[in-house]
């Protein structure tokens, strides 16, 4: 019973983080695209739980724990200082429209598929059919970085690429050892960190934060 | 032991240099720690070439001879670029911007921490953590200035290189599941995955080698993933400019062949050589076009850079014995002598308050002990006779003719002479001419260039000879990357 259930699951959670990914897409505001974040990161917490509590892993269950306070709590919090600092609501302008926007973004799932059905063929885990989702999440997640002007979406993008990698690595390994996980969760809080003293200062430097704005160094 | 201190003591110095207030004691450790680094890095580097492996914290921390190799890169140009950081932070910042100072001096010792993290590591995970840790590391010293185009260079770097790395992030995963179906519980261990190589799922690996390819390939500066890399070179401060450009990149390539040896065990030479040689020939390319007509001197050393990496890169690709011993020495050349320069072309930038490369005129009337120098750095970089350079490029092309493809040597060879004349052009016309008329004669920070003597007698010694020591210390390193004595 549980041994069936589990694939299911897992599953099941994977499309809600890449469902997550979409929407950011859409939409517009800020604050609803933070929002967006947290709910993709609570997503991928209780999944790891549910991997956790399937291998009973301790290591695993720490490093949900670990995952869900640092995306669900810290860093949307750091990103909403920001938006409320920055007294930006608006749309995030993309340079492609929505519908354009979601083609592309049912192309690159397509790719994603092709590309990892190897790795999704040979591995024998139970989670092993998820992993062209998370991957997708990936491709996606850069396609926003590309695709949004405003330096606060394209952390987003970022933060949304390191969770479809954090996915990506679950569904393949049951996780990366303990104590890399918490290395790279050092990383990623620092990083935000970093990009958020930079939106302030691209705001003061270039009245926007509009990366448009900063094309000065050609050649 | 040693290696712990190795890899703690930049880390305590710049806890302390957080902590502590006047600037006399700031220069004070920041001038020891980086002359502390130096000596246990020696000390490392030699119990290795007796032939230790030394390890610590349960294997977490494994020194082998590939990892001696950039223990000594890395902590020897740290230590020269951390003394001429003294003299030009003094230039450039006055008392009043001590926190500056302070940052500056803080963040770069943990920016060399993170560099000897990522080489003394056997845990592939921990080595992602510290590369993506010198980005972070660098990203503000970058912006030291706060000017906008150094914001936007930072910006554009922070952005372009994590989101590179976190490719890499996933051909490190690839590989540990590759390596953990194959051979059970393994942990991710470079020395395990090597271990089980021959076992793993090729189909897995060449999709983590790719991966790992771009990943790497954007912190190591190769084209088409290098144009964060002008940007950020050019506007770092020269001692920074100097690291990143002589060591940072390196410490980029050292992931790349940590990971063609298991990738070349598992899949065999001919799956890897052939990208490693069309990206290095990509990113001399690249280089040459710009090269051209550079309007920017720091700007010029940066796409140097690319083209340099590209050149190592091409060593790699064409393998073998001599084409990796090429790769290697290069690597050192390559280090020597890029960060001689940038260390220069702060110097530039004191004196002419500029970068334009049209506005720097005289300079041999101007500064002459910067200009001389300078100029005989640029001889090394472009591969003249007596300087090492000349060596490793041989050695490299050599090998390009013994595996073939010969177009692709014949184009690396043509490349390389468009860079000769753009760049020998570009320097003379710095050189030459008359200085603009309200300038001062004299070099600023003549003793802060001594420790460039060190970078002139070694690049002088790797072009004329080849010491014992050195030659031993390489095939140990080749060892570790797999290719045999021929």
């Amino acid at each position: 019973m549980v041994t069936e259930l589990f694939p299911k699951l897992v599953t099941l959670l994977s499309f809600a983080t890449l469902g997550a990914a979409f929407l950011l897409i859409v939409r517009r505001d800020l604050a609803g695209q933070v929002r967006l974040f947290a709910v993709q990161s609570l997503a991928l917490a209780i999944l790891a739980g549910v991997v956790a509590a399937f291998t009973r892993s301790v290591e695993l269950a720490s490093v949900a724990l670990a995952l869900a306070l640092l995306k669900v709590v810290v860093i949307p919090r750091v990103l909403n200082r920001a938006v409320a600092k920055i007294g930006l609501q608006r749309a995030a302008l993309p340079y492609l429209g929505t519908p354009a926007t979601l083609v592309v973004c049912g192309g690159l799932v397509v790719i994603a598929f092709y590309v990892m059905a190897p790795v999704a063929a040979s591995n024998p885990l139970p989670t092993a059919e998820a992993i062209p989702i998370a991957f997708a999440g990936v491709l996606i997640g850069f396609f926003v970085m590309v695709n949004r002007r405003r330096a606060l979406t394209q952390i987003l993008g970022f933060l949304m690429l390191e969770n479809s990698i954090f996915l990506l690595a679950l569904l393949a390994t049951y996780g990366v050892p303990f104590i890399v996980e918490m290395g790279v969760f050092l990383d990623v809080l620092v990083a935000v960190l970093i990009m958020e003293v930079f939106i302030y200062r691209i705001k003061e430097n270039f009245d926007s934060i509009e990366v448009d704005r900063l094309g000065r160094l050609k050649g | 032991m040693m290696l712990i201190a190795l890899v703690l003591m930049p880390l305590a110095a710049a806890a302390l240099l957080v902590l502590v207030r006047p600037r006399a004691w700031l220069e004070y450790i920041h001038a020891l720690a980086a002359l502390s680094g130096l000596a246990v890095g020696l000390m490392v580097a030699a119990r290795v070439w007796r032939g230790d492996i030394p390890t610590a914290v349960w294997g977490l921390l494994r020194a082998d001879g590939l990892s001696a190799l950039m223990v000594v890169v890395i902590t020897l140009l740290g230590a020269i670029a951390a003394l001429y950081g003294l003299g030009y932070i003094r230039a450039e910042y006055d008392d009043t911007h001590l926190t500056r100072v302070r940052s500056f001096f803080a963040l770069f010792h943990v920016f060399i921490f993170t560099m000897l993290l990522a080489v003394t590591t056997d845990n592939l995970g921990i080595m992602w953590v510290a590369i993506e840790g010198t980005t972070l590391a660098t990203a503000f010293l970058v912006n030291l200035h706060n000017t906008p185009k150094s914001l936007e260079a930072a910006y554009k770097y922070l952005i372009l290189s994590s989101v590179g790395i976190a490719l890499a992030f996933i051909g490190t995963a690839l590989m540990y599941y590759a390596g953990a179906s194959r051979a059970g519980e393994i942990a991710v261990n470079w020395t395990s995955l090597r271990a089980a190589a021959s076992s793993l799922n090729p189909q897995v690996v060449r999709l983590a080698f790719a991966f790992i390819l771009i990943g790497y390939g954007t912190k190591a500066g190769l084209a088409p993933m290098h144009t964060w890399l002008p940007d950020a070179h050019s506007e770092a401060p020269a001692p920074i400019s100097a690291l990143m450009s002589g060591v940072l990149l390196n410490v980029g390539l050292y992931a790349l062949m940590r990971f063609k040896v298991v990738t070349d065990i598992a899949v065999g030479a001919h799956f890897a050589g052939p990208w490693l040689l069309g990206i290095g020939l990509l990113s001399l390319t690249v280089a040459a076009t710009f090269l051209i007509v550079p309007r920017n001197y720091k700007r010029m050393l940066a796409y140097s850079s690319v083209e340099h990496v590209g050149v190592i890169c091409m060593g790699l690709g064409f393998g073998g014995y001599w084409g990796v011993l090429g790769a290697l020495l290069h690597v050192i050349n390559h280090a020597l002598s890029k960060s001689l320069l940038f260390i220069l072309s702060g110097n530039i930038l004191l004196k002419y308050q500029t970068t334009d490369l049209r506005r720097v005129r005289g300079l041999l009337r101007a500064s002459p002990l910067t200009a001389g120098a300078f100029a005989a750095g640029t001889l090394a970089l472009l591969g003249l006779p007596p300087f090492g350079l000349f060596i490793s490029e041989f050695l490299i092309f050599r090998a390009g003719v013994e595996s073939g493809p010969l177009w692709v040597v014949i184009l690396g060879v043509a490349l390389l002479a468009v860079v000769f004349a753009g760049m020998l052009g570009s320097v003379n016309q710095m050189l030459y001419g008359a200085p603009p008329d309200n300038m001062e004669h004299g070099d600023p920070l003549r003793w802060s260039l001594a420790p460039l003597v060190v970078n002139f007698s070694l690049l002088l010694v790797l072009g004329l000879t080849f010491p014992h020591a050195v030659a031993e210390a390489l095939e140990q390193a080749l060892r570790v990357l797999g290719v045999a004595h021929a």
